[in-house]
C-alpha cells in the first residue's frame, strides 16, 4: 500500500494486525509518536490522518491505503520550528515529555480549525491527552500564546 | 556554617563519616566521604545570576520534535518483543502450563517459565500472590507475534483463598499471604511523645473520626520498559528508571555477573513518580531473553500491567482523636492506622506527619502494616505524607468546625518552629510566610464575600466562570504541608571543560522530567562563571559517569546540585591557575564571568577558549562531591494550599475552581520549572482528592480499572485555576547551595484542601477519598439523618 507520512511518499506491505504506531514506530524509523496505553485512553500516539485527529494505537496500518500522515516530526518544516512547538518551549510545557508529541499534534489540529480558541475551547479540545506530569496549565499557556502570533516570526536560526 | 568549622580538622586527610539523611521519610544513617573542600553557601543576598533564572528547559527542543529518545524507543538491529503472561488468580499455584501451541506460532522463539529464572529475580517460582503477577514470558520477532503466541498459551491455575483487603487479611482463619504472617515485622508500629491521658484530659475539645484513603496508582503515562543487549559477558540496558545505579547493582546481583559488566543508560523517561525506583520484571525478562538468544530484547509494559503491577500508594483507614484547648491549642494527636501494603512494601505510612507537622506535646501514632494478596506498593510522590496529611488536616478542619475556629487561624496558633519528633531545629522552616502570602493571594480572609458573590448571579465577574445552577454550592478549604527532603551524599560530579571551551557537567544521575539536566548546568554555569549555552549536562549512563543515587526524594536538586557546583568550582580555580601566568598574575586576581576571564579591577580579559586553545590537548576536569548533612538539624520544605470547589449537592459532582499554593523549599534554581513540578503535583492531588481509585474485584481479587479509562486520571478538562509559588529563601544551613527538594511536597496537601472545601460547600465531613458523585451525595443523605 502507498501512504505519505510527513510529506514523503512510502510504499509499504502492513503485516497482519500491525498498527499504524507500531508502523511508523518501528518500520518507518520515526519514534516522536508515542505508545501508553494502545486502547485509545491517552493520546500519547495522536496523529493527523488525512487531517484529522487519530489515535494511532488503534488504527490498524492496513486501514491507511492512500492515506496522509502527520506526526510530531512533520510539525517543523525546513529545519524551522513551527510556532506551536516554540510556544512549548517557551512556556515550560513539556515536563517528561512523554505526551508532548501528541499535546503538538492534538493543538496543531485545533488551531487549524479554529485559530483563536478561547480557555475553553483549549481544555475541551485536548482533554483528549492526558498528561501524568500535570503540564496542563503550561500547555493552554502555550497554546493561547501560539494562537495570538506569539511565535510567527522569530527567527530560526537556533533551531535545528 | 557550623559544619564546616566543626569537621576542619577532618578535612585535611581524607575521612569517612557518619551523616544522617532523609529518603521518602525515612531516616537513614549512611558513610559519606568528606569532599576535599566545601564552597561557601551562597547566601539568600549573594547575587547570582544564572541559578535563580527562568531558562527554558535544556531538552524542551528534543521533546517538542519527538527526538528525546525513550526506553521504547530504541530499536536495535534483530530486537526481539518480550510479552509478559500473568496469572489470573489472586493465589496458588501455576497447574498447568503449555507452550507447544505458541511455540509453533510464527515468530515466537522462545518462552521461559516456572523455574526458568535465577531466584533473586523472584520471577517464575511457580507461587501465585497475586491477580497479575507474572508467570511467564514470550519472545518473539515482533510484538504482534508475541501477543499471538500468548493467545495460543494453554495455562491452567490451581486458585487457593485469597486475603486482598486489610480486613480479610489479619481475620483469624485468614489465608497466609506471606508465610511469615500477614503482618508485617515490626507491626504495629508505635512511636510517642509526651503523655497522651494527660493530653487528651487537658483537651476542652476532643473530636474522633476515621479516614480513608485508597490506593493511587502512578499511571506515567510511559510505561516500565526497558532493552537489554549482550555484548559477551556484558550486558548494556536501557530502562525507563528514576536510578541506573541501583538497576545495575540489582541486575548484577540477580545474574550474579559484576557491576562492570553491566551497563544501564536512561536518556529519557516518561514519569516515574516512585514507580521507577529500580529493576523490574521487564527489566531482568529483557536481560535473560538477549543472553538466552543473543539478540536484543525490548519488553515493555502493556498499559492493563502498568496500571495493575508497577506499583502504586497503598490505602490507609486512619482512626484520629484531635484534643485542643477552646483557643485552638493542640494537647493531644492520636492515631491508628491499618495500611494494606500489598505483597511486597516497606513501612512507609502515614503517621509520620502527625508528629511533625503541628506543636503539640502529645502525640501517639501506630500503624499496623499487612500483607495482601494484591500487586506490591511503591514508592508514590510523597509516600505516607500524602496519605498521612488527608487524615491529619481533615481531622485538623473538622476540629476547626468544633471549635468555631478559622482552620487557617488554627494552624497559625499550632505553629511549631522546632522539629518537636526529633527535638531538633529545622535549617529553615517559612510555612508562616506560606500562611500568609497563600491565604493573601487567595483572599482567604474575604471568602465569604465571594461566596455570597457566586450565589448572586448579577454579581460582577469573578477569575473563574461559576455555574448558574441552583443546585451549586461554594466552599473554601485549605490544608498544610511539611515533608523532610534535604538530599545527601554520595553523589558525585565532574565539570570538564573542552579545549574549545564547551563545559560538560557529568552526573550519572537521571531527569525524570523534573529538569535535572537544566538545574545541574544553571549551577555549574553560576559556579564556573559561564555562559549558560555553554554548559550541557550529561546524565544517565552508568558506564561512563560518577555515581549519583536514585532520583526519588525529591533528592537530586539537593544531592547532586552541591556536587555539580563544586566540580565546577573547582574546574574554575584549575582553569584560573592555568590563566594567571598568561597575565602575569595570581589565580586570586582573576574573576570569571560569561565565559570570561578578566583581571580584577582592569580591562585586560580573555574567553575561556582563548585560554584553553592555548594549553592544547589539556582538559581541565573539575571533582566534586556532595559533603555530609549538618548534624543536628531537620531539613524540610513547608506549604499551605487554599482550594475553591463548586459542588452540585443534586448530582454530587465536584468541580475545583481554584487553587492557591504557597510552598517553601529554600532557594529555587529555576522558578519556572519549580513551578511546572508544583502543578504538576497539584494535578496529582486533585486526581488523589477526586477520581483515583483501584478497584479490586472482591471475589477475584483480580483489578476492574487497569486501565486510564475507568481509571481516572485529571485530564486537561478538569484543571482549575492554579497559583503556586514559592516563598523562603537560601537555605544555607541545608547545603552550600541553599536549595531543598520540592517534586513531592505539592501533592500533599491538595486533597485535604479540596475535601475542606467541599466540606464547607455542602456542610457535611468528607472522610473518604475520592470524592466521587456517590460520596458526596451519600454525605448529605448521612447529615440529613
Ligand atoms: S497509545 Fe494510543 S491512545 Fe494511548
Ligand atoms: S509531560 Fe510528562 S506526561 Fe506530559
Amino acid at each position: 500500500m502507498r501512504l505519505t507520512v510527513n510529506g514523503r511518499d512510502h510504499e509499504i506491505a502492513p503485516a497482519p494486525g500491525e498498527r499504524l504506531l507500531t508502523l511508523l514506530n518501528d518500520r518507518l524509523h520515526l519514534p516522536g509518536t508515542k505508545f501508553g496505553c494502545g486502547h485509545g485512553e491517552c493520546g500519547a500516539c495522536t496523529v493527523l490522518l488525512n487531517n484529522r485527529l487519530a489515535y494511532s494505537c488503534i488504527v490498524l496500518a492496513e486501514a491507511c491505503d492512500s492515506a496522509t500522515v502527520t506526526t510530531i516530526e512533520g510539525l517543523a518544516s525546513a529545519g524551522k520550528l513551527a510556532p506551536l512547538q516554540r510556544a512549548f518551549i517557551a512556556h515550560d510545557a513539556a515536563q517528561c515529555g512523554y505526551c508532548t508529541p501528541g499535546q503538538l499534534v492534538a493543538a496543531t489540529h485545533l488551531l487549524a480549525r479554529n485559530a483563536a480558541p478561547d480557555e475553553a475551547e483549549i481544555r475541551e479540545a485536548m482533554s483528549g491527552n492526558l498528561c501524568r506530569c500535570g503540564t496542563y496549565p503550561k500547555i493552554v499557556t502555550a497554546i493561547a500564546a501560539a494562537s495570538r502570533g506569539d511565535f510567527k516570526n522569530m527567527s530560526s536560526e537556533t533551531d535545528e | 556554617m557550623a559544619r564546616q568549622s566543626k569537621r576542619s580538622t577532618a578535612r585535611r586527610g581524607r575521612t569517612f563519616v557518619e551523616t544522617v539523611v532523609e529518603v521518602e521519610g525515612r531516616t537513614e544513617k549512611r558513610v559519606v566521604e568528606l569532599p576535599a573542600f566545601e564552597p561557601a553557601a551562597w547566601k539568600a543576598d549573594t547575587a547570582l545570576e544564572i541559578v535563580g533564572a527562568r531558562v527554558p528547559r535544556m531538552d524542551a527542543h528534543e521533546k517538542v520534535t519527538g527526538r528525546a529518545r525513550y526506553t521504547a524507543d530504541i530499536a536495535l538491529p534483530g530486537m526481539l518483543h518480550a510479552l509478559i503472561l500473568r496469572s489470573p488468580v489472586a493465589k496458588g499455584n501455576v497447574r498447568s502450563f503449555d507452550a507447544t501451541a505458541a511455540r509453533a506460532v510464527p515468530g515466537v522463539l522462545d518462552v521461559l517459565a516456572t523455574g526458568d529464572a535465577p531466584p533473586d529475580t523472584r520471577l517464575f517460582t511457580g507461587k501465585i500472590s497475586y491477580a497479575g503477577q507474572p508467570v511467564g514470558v514470550i519472545c518473539a520477532e515482533t510484538f504482534e507475534a508475541a501477543a499471538a503466541g500468548a493467545r495460543a498459551m494453554a495455562m491452567t491455575f490451581d486458585a487457593a483463598p485469597f486475603a486482598a483487603t486489610f480486613e480479610a487479611a489479619v481475620a483469624p482463619d485468614a489465608p497466609l499471604v506471606r508465610s511469615q504472617g500477614n503482618l508485617m515485622a515490626d507491626s504495629p508500629m508505635i512511636e510517642g511523645r509526651g503523655d497522651i491521658e494527660a493530653g487528651l484530659r487537658a483537651a476542652d475539645v476532643t473530636i474522633t473520626r476515621e479516614y480513608r484513603t485508597p490506593v493511587q496508582l502512578h499511571s506515567a503515562i510511559e510505561p516500565h520498559g526497558a532493552v537489554a543487549e549482550w555484548n559477551a559477558d556484558r550486558v548494556t540496558i536501557w530502562e525507563s528508571t528514576q536510578g541506573i545505579f541501583r538497576v545495575r547493582e540489582q541486575v548484577a546481583a540477580a545474574l550474579g555477573i559484576s557491576q562492570s559488566n553491566v551497563r544501564v543508560i536512561k536518556h529519557y523517561m516518561g514519569g516515574g513518580f516512585g514507580a521507577k525506583n529500580g529493576a523490574g520484571a521487564h527489566t531482568y525478562i529483557a536481560a535473560l531473553f538477549a543472553r538466552r538468544t543473543g539478540r536484543p530484547v525490548r519488553c515493555v509494559l502493556s498499559r492493563r500491567a502498568e496500571q495493575s503491577d508497577s506499583g502504586n500508594r497503598p490505602a490507609t483507614i486512619q482512626r484520629v482523636t484531635l484534643g485542643a484547648k477552646k483557643n485552638g491549642t493542640l494537647t493531644a494527636i492520636v492515631l491508628s492506622a491499618d495500611i494494606p501494603l500489598g505483597v511486597s512494601g516497606w513501612e512507609g505510612g502515614p503517621a509520620q506527619i502527625y508528629h511533625e507537622l503541628y506543636a503539640c506535646p502529645n502525640v501517639r501514632t501506630e500503624e499496623t502494616f499487612a500483607w495482601v494478596n494484591s500487586s506490591g506498593m511503591q514508592a508514590f510522590r510523597a509516600p505516607g505524607y500524602a496519605e498521612g496529611a488527608f487524615g491529619l488536616e481533615s481531622a485538623m478542619n473538622a476540629l476547626a468546625r468544633e471549635l468555631g475556629m478559622d482552620p487557617l487561624a488554627l494552624r497559625r496558633r499550632n505553629f511549631t518552629r522546632i522539629d518537636l519528633r526529633r527535638s531538633q531545629k529545622y535549617s529553615g522552616n517559612a510555612l508562616r510566610e506560606c500562611y500568609d502570602e497563600g491565604a493573601r493571594k487567595f483572599g482567604w480572609a474575604s471568602r465569604e464575600e465571594r461566596r455570597q458573590a457566586s450565589a448572586n448571579p448579577a454579581a460582577p465577574a469573578s477569575v473563574v466562570p461559576s455555574s448558574s445552577v441552583a443546585s451549586v454550592r461554594r466552599g473554601f478549604g485549605m490544608a498544610a504541608q511539611l515533608w523532610p527532603t534535604g538530599g545527601g551524599p554520595p553523589s558525585y560530579a565532574q565539570v570538564r571543560i573542552n579545549n574549545d571551551a564547551s563545559i560538560d557537567v557529568l552526573a550519572g544521575t537521571q531527569d525524570l522530567g523534573t529538569g535535572a539536566r537544566t538545574v545541574l548546568a544553571q549551577i555549574a554555569a553560576e559556579a564556573l562563571g559561564a555562559k549558560l549555552s555553554d554548559v550541557r549536562s550529561i546524565i544517565g549512563d552508568t558506564e561512563t559517569l560518577p555515581y549519583a543515587g536514585n532520583s526519588w526524594g525529591s533528592m537530586t536538586t539537593p544531592s547532586v546540585g552541591p556536587a555539580a557546583r563544586m566540580a565546577a568550582e573547582d574546574a574554575r580555580r584549575l582553569l584560573l591557575e592555568a590563566a594567571a601566568p598568561m597575565f602575569d598574575v595570581q589565580p586570586g586576581d582573576l574573576e570569571t564571568k560569561d565565559s570570561r576571564i578578566v583581571v580584577r579591577d582592569t580591562d585586560r580579559s580573555m574567553t575561556f577558549a582563548e585560554v584553553t586553545k592555548s594549553l592544547g590537548d589539556v582538559m581541565i576536569v573539575g571533582r566534586g562531591s556532595r559533603g555530609p548533612n549538618p548534624d543536628d538539624v531537620t531539613i524540610a520544605t513547608f506549604g499551605a494550599q487554599f482550594a475553591e470547589v463548586e459542588v452540585d449537592v443534586e448530582t454530587g459532582i465536584v468541580r475545583v475552581l481554584r487553587i492557591v499554593a504557597a510552598h517553601d523549599a529554600g532557594r529555587i534554581i529555576n522558578p519556572t520549572l519549580a513551578e511546572s513540578q508544583l502543578e504538576g503535583g497539584i494535578i496529582q492531588g486533585l486526581g488523589y482528592a477526586l477520581f483515583e481509585e483501584r478497584i479490586l474485584d472482591r471475589a477475584t481479587g483480580v483489578q476492574l480499572n487497569a486501565d486510564l479509562h475507568d481509571y481516572r486520571i485529571p485530564t486537561m478538562a478538569d484543571i482549575p485555576a492554579i497559583d503556586a509559588f514559592f516563598v523562603g529563601t537560601a537555605d544555607t544551613v541545608a547545603n552550600h547551595t541553599g536549595a531543598r527538594g520540592l517534586a513531592e511536597p505539592p501533592i500533599i496537601p491538595t486533597a485535604p484542601a479540596i475535601a475542606a472545601a467541599v466540606a464547607d460547600a455542602i456542610g457535611a465531613e468528607m472522610t473518604q477519598i475520592p470524592l466521587t458523585p456517590w460520596r458526596v451525595l451519600g454525605a448529605l443523605e448521612n447529615q440529613r439523618g
